[in-house]
């Protein structure tokens, strides 16, 4: 039952929404055809941003997909935790770590060894639109953790202006959705694992530009 | 069924000829690229394949838009304005982030465009665009507040609605138009005519440039537009032009006259959406129809020829 509740939603209104109202395109979508675990690492400027990766997912997938989120956004009323977690199967961590509960890497590191896949925004947050941020170490940690399981970079662009932080209306733009080949990582150590995954992220979006004759945004 | 088919469709002998004479065309163009690939290949024949391939597509979409119910062609229309003006607000380099809310009233002004069009409002028609939304849109920005290249968002996005949206719905209110007598095509005839004929002309440009263009028009604009090929689409455009005049109320001279028009205007439409391209630094407008680009490389002619011809027939024959 839940499954068809997620192919309805994603595979069918997120999707359609998505590509006629907001204009979004997916470019090698066929990479994001795998089985978990995997991890999509992708930049962040939007809410539709977990949308458009869960969109274009198979549909078998998306069930055992979970986006990581904050805590102290997502989860400040009972009520937004509940809708988070009930319609994107979100892990909702504590930005602020006080809490003693288990640590965040430990909890995804659990979903992986279950076949699942998370999705992850190391820029932790949205941020000003359309402006690659600093990554965060936690996407670091989780893949010196567990070294074989492949990771996909998602560069997004143009989200940023459809729905951006702190913005109620919802305008459409053309907007790219850019897919990586799924790879597995290279580095070792927290911080050098941290600078590849954020380069290969940053190298999709300068690749796509550079082909469409695009200056920087 | 009968809901669906304009009751008038299987009655009306000139919008059957002209549908005939489309996929004919298109028949014809197939074959000869087919033939040209497997006997005598020239370069661009891949690209010229997938642009007929499209051309089909269009043409199907077109034709199934203009002869079902009026209410399915102004929603057709409507959408076609919606992804044009999307596609242009996108690939402008000078929207500010401040420009949201503004945008959305431009969205929303879409509808009832083409609301007013349906019903066949002719005065608030014309005025909505250029006068209320021209007044609206930069009221909004200002009560935003950010005044930083203010003046630069205040005169795109009205261009943009006019150029996607305004002109765009003159094809929608041929279809409101009242009927003639002794005129039995109608708005649907006219504007199967507009339509073909900007279409065609562009294609007779490009062909008669393709064939014999060496003396450019505007070489900054676009490298392509020869007075070869604008000359040669003119004088072919202005031939069908007169052939196909049983679409329409005008006489042999006007007919002429119109395809004259035309084929000026379509090219105008052309070299604007060329030069506002090469500002943003792109060469096509998008990727949503293989081998042309975006929805607005393709309609970038019917833009100006559109409104310009609307009036003309308008003024001619509709005004009292």
């Amino acid at each position: 039952m839940r499954t068809l509740g997620f192919f309805l939603l994603y595979k069918v209104i997120m999707r359609y929404f998505l590509s006629w109202i907001v204009g979004v395109k997916w470019i090698n979508k066929e990479h994001l055809r795998g089985k978990g675990p995997i991890i999509f690492v992708s930049n962040h400027n939007s809410h539709l941003d977990t949308m458009a990766i869960l969109a274009a997912l198979p549909a078998n997938q998306i069930p055992t997909t979970h986006p990581v989120a904050a805590l102290d956004y997502f989860g400040n009323s009972r009520l937004k935790k509940k809708i988070t977690r009930f319609l994107t199967n979100a892990i909702l961590i504590d930005r602020n770590r006080d809490s003693n509960k288990q640590s965040p890497t430990n909890r995804m590191v659990n979903y992986l060894d279950r076949n699942h896949s998370i999705i992850l925004f190391p820029e932790g947050s949205r941020g000003a639109p359309e402006q690659l941020q600093h990554f965060q170490k936690g996407i670091g940690a989780l893949l010196d953790r567990r070294p074989d399981v492949a990771y996909i970079p998602i560069y997004m662009s143009g989200m940023g202006k459809v729905l951006p932080k702190g913005e109620k209306v919802l305008v459409p733009f053309v907007s790219y959705v850019i897919v990586g080949e799924p790879r597995k990582v290279k580095a070792s150590g927290v911080e050098d694992i941290v600078s590849e995954v954020a380069l290969a992220v940053k190298s999709l979006g300068d690749e796509f530009r550079s082909k469409n004759n695009l200056s920087a945004s | 069924m009968n809901y669906f088919f304009s009751s008038r469709f299987s009655e009306n002998q000139e919008v059957i000829t002209i549908i005939s004479i489309i996929l004919g065309v298109l028949v014809f163009a197939t074959l000869l690229f087919y033939a040209l690939g497997r006997f005598y290949p020239i370069p661009k024949i891949n690209e010229l394949k997938q642009r007929t391939r499209s051309w089909w597509v269009m043409a199907t979409l077109f034709i199934l838009a203009t002869v079902l119910h009026p209410m399915i062609s102004f929603v057709a229309f409507g959408l076609l304005s919606f992804v044009a003006f999307r596609e242009l607000t996108s690939i402008s380099k000078n929207i500010r982030p401040e420009d949201r809310k503004a945008i959305f009233w431009c969205y929303l002004a879409i509808p009832v465009q083409y609301f007013l069009a349906y019903k066949g409002y002719y005065n608030l028609f014309t005025i909505f665009i250029p006068i209320i939304m021209f007044v609206w849109i930069p009221f909004v920005l200002v009560v935003r507040g950010e005044t930083v290249e203010i003046s630069r968002s205040m005169s795109i996005l009205p261009t943009q609605l006019m150029f996607t949206v305004f002109s765009i719905s003159h094809l929608a209110y041929l279809l409101s138009l009242p009927e003639l007598q002794g005129f039995n095509a109608g708005g649907r005839g006219l504007l199967l005519y507009i339509v073909f004929l900007t279409e065609m002309n562009d294609v007779f440009q490009f062909t008669w440039g393709s064939l014999l263009g060496k003396r450019k028009i505007v070489a900054t604009v676009s490298p392509n537009k020869t007075w070869e090929g604008f000359l040669g689409g003119m004088l072919t455009t202005v031939l069908v032009s007169y052939f196909i005049r049983f679409l329409t109320p005008f006489s042999i001279t006007e007919s002429l006259v119109t395809g004259l028009l035309i084929a000026c205007t379509g090219f105008v439409g052309d070299v604007i959406v060329s030069a506002i391209k090469r500002d943003n630094g792109r060469k096509d407008t998008g990727t949503i129809i293989p081998g042309h680009g975006g929805i607005l490389d393709r309609i970038d002619s019917l833009a100006i020829s559109a409104p310009i011809f609307f009036y003309w027939v308008y003024n001619l024959y509709y005004a009292v």
